[in-house]
């Protein structure tokens, strides 16, 4: 009887265990479904753009089996045989980064130069760029002078200052020299100072000179080939120097002094040559290409709402990469300043203390205002209070800094508080002052972690749309901003207006490929983010 | 002697390193001071505009009136936008405060480190893609792959739209709630294990309980976004303003609408000229938001801190 009742006891907490661990595994996978639905839809919609765009129904089955085999089997391969060896796997990451930073870098200095004019630009380089090397330069000869520190951005900005008063003398004899000239000055010249300087402080004065003379000279020789040529003097002298010189460097130092990772710098070629490789094979063979929307037309040509083979967001990119590169001029110090006062200068206590609590809270409040009201800010600042122009390039960076400044100043005060103590008081106690401390060891120490912090803004910023419409950005522009008073339109604009056309070419083609496009943009900007904080983590 | 002196002299600075530092300091005072001129800047911009606005048309019209058809009929009623808002708001809301604590509980307490670091990075990304690719989304495959299940669905719907935002803001809930949990300590879920209680009541009836006031937060502050957001909404639920319809609830879902943002939106793509009511209704509109969230964003910060449990 009594042993009876034990067991159906026992039965019955049995079967409430079960129940329990029945319910527990239930809600752990109602968790984990929690955790994906959102990323699953996510990534079925870009699915659906990424098809949209690409067309990949239109290819051949062959067209897929060429570049498995010429693209995508070697960079497999080669990727799961860097995985394993960690020296090959740095080199290889370095070697992607240079080669495809490189291309990138070159490929954004080309279009907006040419964009902005680049007489222009070189006029205002030149001044900027000559006072501070006078100023350093006569520090050298004096031995430390006193002035220096706060004399370098002074003369920068007197170097401007002269630039825009001197503009009309200069711009008729400047405009005389031929347009790859001005580029040889703005690109050349300082990728041949660099590479000189890193040379000489690693293998001694004379290489430095020899190094840097070399690759004045290499741009010297691009231009006049590509002269007797006839090919775009311009473009090619631009890639030398920003791409062919730096990833030259990278590859042959690690060649040289990374005998174990050698074999990693192959991996940027490997998946450029398979993709050439499938390229050539296709066209030998007369294999169906896909009726992909990601043409090089989509790239360089600027919109027509008409035909959807002809459509391009040319001048929306390069909008795009002006507003948000001179947003980044605006806000970036600000925000940086903004971000030191309150973790390095501003007291705990006191009123200046309360004052800095009140900083606090207003700018977690300013992160949380709708962007349209940024907008309307801007629209009021900018085009009643300053007088200018409707959608012009410099009112849309201000509006848009103004929108990232709460996220440059937080990501700035994380990297200042993660900053150890332990350095700023053996700073000072080595008799530094305040601002020699923060100078030379607490920014240089956060710069990583606000790199990250700030791309991340940047890459936010350039999907802004809600606050470009308010101020009023043109959504369709047929050329690209010639300068920072002209008007400029941005690559989301453009999405939003074309979102109304209703023919499937354009809503199932050509929107979509823009929109790729724009994901790209922010994938890159990302992606150097993550590794800027990869490389920071690995060395901490 | 040497000793004297060594010891003077980094303590006495010349009069221009100690002006200099003075004024690296206020130049970095001013940066900081900037971001309180921007706030003012905000009220100064939306006050302006919007009180000339009101004097034109009665605050009362514009918070009580029920038509919203600024060019047409002259009619500046703020309430079918609001419901617009509203309803947007509400069904993003069902959407994504589920979801996103429960993504929270599962990082904090039951994902490995491996499944966290790649899923947490995953759940940021659907808060960093642009919301006017969203709202394309939304209009060019959400609304015609549920037309095909609903055919009464119009072509801009509060639906799609609905959707677009709840996965928007989904990463907003789940991180804040996450920084709530995980810094529950670890005794109370070690004296929930002790007392023979299972993972599912440590993490419903412990950590959960504990992590209310940043749970919260993250609820209001996502709400907040929610209200604000202007792209998607836009191009997927459309331009005609319209009354909610009761007590048949769902079948707003299907109707499109317009929020306040989108009929910001609206208006400044339609008007160029830089003056007039319609244009000052833009500010007043904005007035309006920027008030709402920003009384949802100072009550998140006063729900984190007045409810903080201290541990």
């Amino acid at each position: 009887m009594a042993t009876q009742e034990t067991t159906g006891d026992q039965l019955g907490r049995d079967a409430a265990l079960r129940l329990q661990q029945l319910k527990g595994r239930l809600f752990e996978v109602a968790l984990v479904a929690a955790t994906l639905v959102g990323i699953v839809s996510l990534l079925a919609l870009f699915a659906q753009i990424g098809s949209d765009a690409f067309q990949p129904e239109s290819a051949s089955a062959t067209w897929f089996l060429v570049y498995l085999g010429t693209l995508v089997a070697p960079t497999a391969a080669f990727t799961l045989y860097a995985r394993r060896r960690p020296a090959v796997r740095e080199t290889n990451a370095l070697a992607f980064a240079a080669v495809f930073g490189g291309l990138l870098l070159s490929a954004v200095t080309y279009v907006v130069v040419e964009s902005l004019s680049p007489y222009d630009v070189f006029i205002y380089a030149a001044f900027a760029a000559v006072p501070p090397a006078v100023v350093v330069a006569y520090d050298r000869t004096t031995d430390g002078w006193a002035y220096t520190g706060p004399a370098i951005p002074a003369s920068i900005l007197v170097g401007i200052a002269a630039a825009a008063l001197l503009y009309d003398v200069v711009r008729g004899p400047i405009g005389i020299a031929a347009g790859w000239i001005m580029y040889f000055g703005l690109v050349t010249v300082p990728a041949a100072l660099l590479i000189g300087t890193l040379t000489a402080s690693r293998r001694g004065r004379r290489s430095g000179i020899v190094v840097g003379g070399l690759v004045a000279g290499g741009g010297l020789a691009v231009a006049a080939a590509s002269i007797v040529a006839g090919t775009n003097a311009s473009l090619l002298v631009v890639f030398f120097s920003l791409f062919a010189v730096p990833t030259g460097y990278v590859l042959w130092r690690s060649v040289r002094t990374d005998p174990a990772g050698r074999v990693g710098v192959a991996g940027p070629f490997v998946l450029l040559g398979g993709a050439l490789l499938g390229a050539a094979v296709v066209s030998q063979f007369g294999i169906q290409n896909p009726d992909t929307f990601l043409t090089p037309n989509l790239l360089l040509q600027s919109w027509d709402g008409l035909r959807a083979g002809n459509a391009g967001v040319y001048p929306q990119i390069v909008g795009s990469i002006v507003i948000v590169g001179f947003m980044a001029v605006l806000a970036f110090p600000v925000g940086i300043g903004a971000a030191v006062y309150l973790e390095e200068y501003a007291p705990d206590t006191g009123i200046r203390g309360r004052l800095a609590t009140l900083l606090e809270i207003n700018i977690s409040n300013l992160a949380g205002v709708p962007s349209v009201v940024y907008g309307l800010l801007g629209l009021a600042l900018f085009r009643r209070t300053l007088g200018l122009g409707t959608g012009v390039v410099i009112s849309a960076a201000g509006t848009l800094g103004l929108l990232i400044l709460p996220i440059v100043i937080v990501s700035t005060q994380e990297a200042l508080r993660s900053v150890p103590d332990a350095l700023r008081q053996g700073s000072y106690g080595m008799g530094a002052s305040r601002w020699q401390t923060l100078r030379e060891v607490v920014l240089p120490e956060a710069i990583p972690g606000t790199l990250t912090g700030t791309i991340l803004a940047l890459a936010r910023a350039i999907g802004e749309t809600a606050p470009l419409v308010i101020i009023a950005v043109a959504t369709t522009k047929y050329s690209p901003p010639s300068g920072l008073f002209g008007s400029a339109t941005a690559l989301p604009l453009q999405i939003f207006a074309a979102a109304s056309n209703a023919k499937p070419e354009f809503r199932h083609g050509v929107v979509p490929a823009a929109a790729v496009v724009l994901l790209i943009l922010m994938l890159l900007m990302n992606a150097t983010a993550i590794v800027i904080r990869n490389k920071y983590a690995r060395e901490t | 002697m040497s000793s004297e002196s060594d010891e003077a002299t980094p303590l006495r600075r010349s009069g221009f390193v100690v002006r200099k530092e003075r004024f690296y300091g206020r130049l970095i005072a001013t940066c900081a001071v900037l971001t309180i001129a921007v706030t003012v800047g905000i009220v100064l911009a939306l006050s302006g505009q919007a009180l000339s606005f009101w004097s034109q048309i009665s605050p009362i019209d514009f918070f009580t009136g029920t038509n919203w058809s600024p060019v047409i009929a002259n009619d500046y009623g703020v309430l079918p936008l609001v419901s617009g808002t509203l309803l947007v708001t509400v069904f993003s809301a069902l959407i994504a405060l589920p979801t996103g604590l429960a993504a929270a509980i599962y990082l904090s307490e039951y994902a490995s480190d491996q499944a966290r670091s790649i899923l947490k990075p995953a759940l940021e990304i659907l808060a960093g893609v642009p919301t006017v690719i969203y709202g394309y989304m939304a209009l060019v495959y959400i609304t015609p792959f549920f037309k095909g299940i609903f055919p009464s669905l119009r072509t801009f719907n509060v639906l799609s739209a609905s959707i677009v935002v709840g996965i928007m803001i989904i990463p907003m809930v789940s991180s804040i709630s996450e920084d709530a949990l995980s810094a529950v300590p670890d005794s109370l879920r070690q004296g929930g294990y002790g007392l023979g209680s299972t993972k599912f009541d440590v993490s419903t009836k412990i950590v959960v309980p504990s992590a209310t006031s940043g749970i919260v937060a993250s609820y209001v502050l996502a709400v907040s976004r929610a209200i604000g957001e202007t792209m998607a909404v836009t191009m997927a639920m459309g331009m005609s303003p319209q009354m909610p319809y009761f007590p048949n609830v769902t079948q707003n879902l299907a109707e499109s609408g317009q929020t306040i943002t989108a009929a910001m939106v609206q208006i400044a793509s339609a008007d160029s000229l830089g003056s007039g009511p319609t244009y000052e209704a833009m500010f007043a509109l904005g007035m309006t938001l920027f008030a709402i969230t920003l009384t949802m964003n100072v009550l998140a910060e006063l729900v984190r801190r007045r409810f903080r449990e201290e541990y």
